[in-house]
């Protein structure tokens, strides 16, 4: 099978007044159609610039030092922003963390979801759709993320609403233009665990149904095991590990991997004892020679500090990059 | 709720350092009332971990902050120690706040960005003691110790340091002035994993060092499973489910105590290498 999302060796730096930020070191990921991968990491390792990268949406001033990214086999670093305005919310979708900052505090959900559905219907059928066909779409969106109340939802301003609705709502509209990817940045993050699991839920749902491809962000290992069968592990703007998720949390082979696990505590079964990663994350003005992760690690020797290691196979679709990734 | 079953706890013969009855609060707003602490009780005893798990409004952090008697209460009394707190104000009540300290959830925003990081730690001796020069600053320095950070960062700016480690800060400050009760409101939920797991295990050293008794509020099962002894759940202001830790965890005797803990997303159990 064809990759559906390729990245290959993408760099990217933002200046800044101390120097270039070097926030994407190298970044290879691919992804099959209607698969879910997740990509793990800690704040400040460049997950959400990937993410919005995909989108064409990356930092304003970044620069792309290096690398592509391919969608269906179109190159997405070369399209202008006429031809982004076919692909963004048409073929490629996101929603995001926060479902308030998203929402328009002064209209009605009805009226957003509208708008969404108006603009996806002029883009598509180049005409405007009449307010039944408007009310008839929106009210199979809700349905489709599982509203069922979409009569008062379709009424009610953002404020009336719950969390876990809200970041429904957004899903339907992130699903207005029927695109076959969504990229979903800490879309559980800012919810309770009850209502996570609901959006969790939805989300291997759509996936099922509509045979989705999700690129799914998270900082919370639980999360991306839940929904993931894929999984890349980022650290400092390097995928450190990707593989197949139960081989990555059962079986981690990147010191960096090992450490997040170690960290984490259970819930049930045995209390290990939780151990920290000493140090923290580099400067990304001035990154580590060699391994970015080698100032922290518990396996770092002298080539470390001065060869990047090259990511390699060492198993069946299991990509490490270290230079002591126990055998 | 149904009356928690009675356990032999190593905790038994000792008095409850903290002692809250009928705990609740009404806030008003808008010609409205909401009760959003609703007949709650705790107790725990010397040197004892209690935690309070609950979703958003469940009413965790305000316990934390009645405790605290940051706000007041609408009914109920709090005993520190056997004395009455809910009955003092003024001058009795500032002078028993030094035995009881909180640490808040965002330790970005829990810290003057103007004072360095002397300053932060300094405040607490300035307000309660009349320690002052050469010995002030052995106690700043004594405290960094504590929470294994340089001396160097005396003199640093909150903006320059990590999350953990202006964490740090805050319970270096929290425990200045030798508290007998830490109250701790979501202490790692701004934190990374890895910086969380430092956090806890250095919550759980500082205990045992500094014989101090602790009320941790959390919306994290899995760290109150880590830290506490005892745990509370709550929803919508009310106490659903008490008991020792593991107890509740292994055999939860509410629905909703049963959904909160399978919701929680489980990893595949790690190969032992």
């Amino acid at each position: 099978m064809t990759a559906f999302l390729t990245i290959e060796d993408y760099r990217l730096d933002i200046p800044t007044f101390d120097g270039d930020l070097k926030v994407l070191d190298g970044i290879t990921l691919s992804l099959e159609k209607g698969e879910t991968l997740g990509i793990v990491g800690e704040s400040g390792c460049g997950k959400t610039v990937l993410a919005r990268s995909i989108l064409g949406i990356g930092p304003a001033r970044g620069k792309r030092m290096s690398g592509r990214m391919v969608f269906d086999s179109i190159e997405l670093d070369e399209l202008d922003e006429s031809e982004w305005r076919r692909i963004r919310g048409v073929k490629i979708s996101m929603i995001f963390q926060d479902p308030m900052t998203y929402l328009n505090p002064l209209f009605t959900i009805g009226r957003q979801l509208a708008d969404v559905v108006v603009a996806h219907g002029r883009a598509k059928a180049e005409r405007t759709p009449s307010r039944d066909e408007q009310r008839r779409r929106c009210d199979a969106l809700l349905e489709q993320v599982q509203i069922r109340d979409s009569a008062r939802v379709f009424d009610s301003y953002p404020h009336q609403l719950s969390g876990g609705m809200r970041q429904r709502v957004l899903i339907a509209m992130a699903l207005a233009g029927e695109p076959q990817l969504l990229i979903a940045d800490e879309p559980t993050t800012a919810l309770d665990v009850t209502i996570q699991a609901q959006i969790l839920e939805l989300l291997r749902d759509l996936v099922s149904r509509l045979g989705l491809t999700v690129v799914m962000i998270s900082h919370d290992v639980g999360a991306i095991a839940a929904i993931a069968r894929r999984v890349a592990v980022m650290y400092a703007g390097v995928v450190v590990e990707q593989g197949r998720t139960e081989d990555i949390l059962t079986r981690p082979r990147h010191p960096y991997t090992q450490g997040l696990l170690a960290a984490l505590p259970e819930i049930e079964g045995e209390r290990h004892v939780l151990e920290a990663i000493p140090g923290t994350i580099p400067n990304l003005i001035h990154p580590p020679s060699g391994c970015r992760f080698h100032p922290r690690c518990p396996r770092a020797t002298d080539i470390c500090s001065v060869e990047k290691p090259v990511a390699r196979s060492i198993g069946a679709d299991h990509v490490v990059a270290c230079h002591h990734a126990l055998a | 709720m149904s009356s928690p079953v009675t356990m032999p706890s190593p905790d038994a013969g000792r008095p409850p350092l903290l002692e809250a009855t009928g705990l609740t609060k009404v806030f008003l707003s808008g010609g409205k009332s909401f009760k959003a602490v609703d007949d709650v009780s705790l107790r725990i005893p010397q040197g004892g971990v209690l935690g309070i798990v609950g979703e958003s409004g469940s009413g965790k952090s305000t316990v934390a902050r009645l405790v605290m008697r940051l706000i007041e209460p609408t009914a109920g009394r709090i005993l520190l120690d056997g004395e009455d707190l809910s009955a003092m104000s003024g001058e009795p009540l500032r002078l028993v706040r030094r035995h009881m300290q909180i640490v808040f959830q965002n330790p970005h925003s829990a810290l003057n960005p103007r004072h360095t990081i002397r300053d932060a730690i300094a405040e607490p001796f300035l307000v309660q003691t009349q320690l002052r020069g050469i010995e002030l600053e052995r106690r700043v320095d004594g405290l960094l110790d504590i929470v294994s950070l340089p001396k160097a960062f005396k003199y640093r700016y909150p903006h320059e340091l990590s999350g953990g480690q202006k964490q740090r800060i805050c319970i270096a400050r929290a425990v200045a002035l030798e508290p007998r009760l830490l109250v701790l409101d979501e202490p790692t939920s701004a934190l990374d994993v890895s910086v969380q797991a430092q956090i806890i295990t250095f919550l759980q050293e500082l205990r045992e060092r500094l014989n101090l008794t602790y009320l941790f509020i959390s919306h994290n099962l899995a760290v109150v499973r880590y830290l506490c002894d005892h745990v509370i759940v709550m929803n919508r202001g009310r106490m659903v489910e008490e008991g020792p830790t593991d107890a509740v965890f292994a055999n939860p005797s509410e629905d909703y105590t049963r959904k909160l803990i399978a919701s929680i997303p489980r990893l595949p159990q790690r190969a032992q290498t």
